[in-house]
């Protein structure tokens, strides 16, 4: 694995799968040059300064919609879409995807969990005072 | 893409629905918690910072930029939020995380807990014009290659710009030459390049748009 200022750049981001993500962090913590180097890619950013790469990420430009992901589910999508969209999942490894398409295939959704259900009511309940005065 | 019934769903929240409020936080819910759930095994926490992103994103409704689709701008604030929990327990990479005196780490070095629109462009208007203008012309350039289906193109640019992946890296998972990789995001390249000038920016202000490979 090459680790170019890209790569750093989708370590920030979490991005990494976690055997690539511990090599980076290994690579940075042995080589001064590339803890700079991610250090001055933090300062970029702080600056308002962004990659492509972070970009693209943050607003998941290239990810499927909801109902897109529906219907891969299905398979009632055109072959070339579906094999578009299992490379995002599993070679790109886009964990929003991921989390999305599993909340689509679990059918026992988490609310009939009583105590999370009971949580969930609780919190809609408490967070309505945040709510913006009716006008 | 932002769809309408998205920018309806946080005008109504605006002025105070509770049931379109309701129906947000029951809408993505569920892929919020997966998301959280692949990163933290307990499910309670999980819960809770689920809340709290909905709280932060229920804080700043007034300030929500309607260009942003509501699941981006949820797992935005969500993951910084998990990226926070994990170091607290000391169990996230930290390269070199500051201690304050007493010797308690600071907070993250490189991730804003409370990313957002506004803190991402914390620089200037200025940047936040670049910025929309970089991401106007990567959703053109994604677009296109989706409906021409061209998908082995978009497969190599996303391998190199969001994987942070080499030409040659990229050439080795998609099984094609490394020069095709190289002419893909050469093109990718110019087709940002011609959009930013389109819209009267200059492409200097995106350096790594000059950046071919580094392999
Ligand atoms: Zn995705």
């Amino acid at each position: 694995m090459t680790i170019t200022k890209a790569t750093l750049d989708a370590f920030i981001d979490d991005h990494l799968n976690e055997q690539d993500s511990i090599r980076v962090e290994k690579a940075v913590r042995e080589s001064q040059e590339l803890n700079t180097l991610l250090k001055s890619i933090i300062a970029s950013r702080d600056m308002g300064d962004h990659s492509i790469g972070a970009i693209w990420r943050r607003e998941h430009l290239s990810c499927p919609t909801r109902e897109e992901l529906s219907s891969y589910k299905e398979e009632a999508l055109d072959p070339q879409r579906i094999d578009y969209i299992k490379f995002h999942l599993e070679t790109v490894g886009c964990k929003a995807c991921k989390a999305n398409l599993s909340d689509l295939i679990c059918t026992k959704n988490s609310l009939t969990n009583p105590d999370a259900n009971e949580k969930h009511q609780q919190f809609l309940e408490n967070s309505k005072i945040l709510l913006p005065k009716k006008v | 893409m932002v769809s309408l019934d998205e920018n309806m769903l946080v005008k109504k929240i605006q002025k105070g629905d509770q049931l379109a409020w309701s129906d947000l936080v029951l809408r993505y819910e569920g892929r919020l918690t997966n998301y959280a759930q692949g990163k933290i095994k307990d499910h309670a926490s999980c819960q809770d910072l689920v809340q709290e992103s909905f709280l932060g994103f229920l804080a700043n409704i007034n300030n929500f930029d309607a260009s942003r689709s509501i699941q981006s701008y949820l797992f935005g604030i969500l993951s910084n939020k998990i990226t926070d929990l994990l170091r607290s327990y000391g169990r996230l990479r930290t390269v070199e995380t500051p201690v304050d005196s007493s010797g308690n780490q600071k907070s993250s070095p490189y991730i804003d807990p409370a990313m957002g629109a506004s803190t991402w462009y914390r620089g200037d208007e200025k940047k936040k014009l670049e910025n929309d203008a970089l991401i106007k012309g990567l959703r053109l350039l994604i677009n296109q290659l989706v409906q021409r289906k061209d998908y082995l193109k978009l497969k190599s640019i996303e391998l190199i710009f969001v994987n942070g992946l080499s030409n040659l890296e990229a050439a080795n998972i998609l099984g094609i030459d490394n020069k095709t990789v190289a002419s893909h995001r050469h093109y990718a390249n110019n087709f940002i390049i011609d959009n930013l000038k389109k819209m009267n920016l200059s492409p200097s202000v995106f350096p790594h748009l000059s950046e071919q490979d580094q392999d």
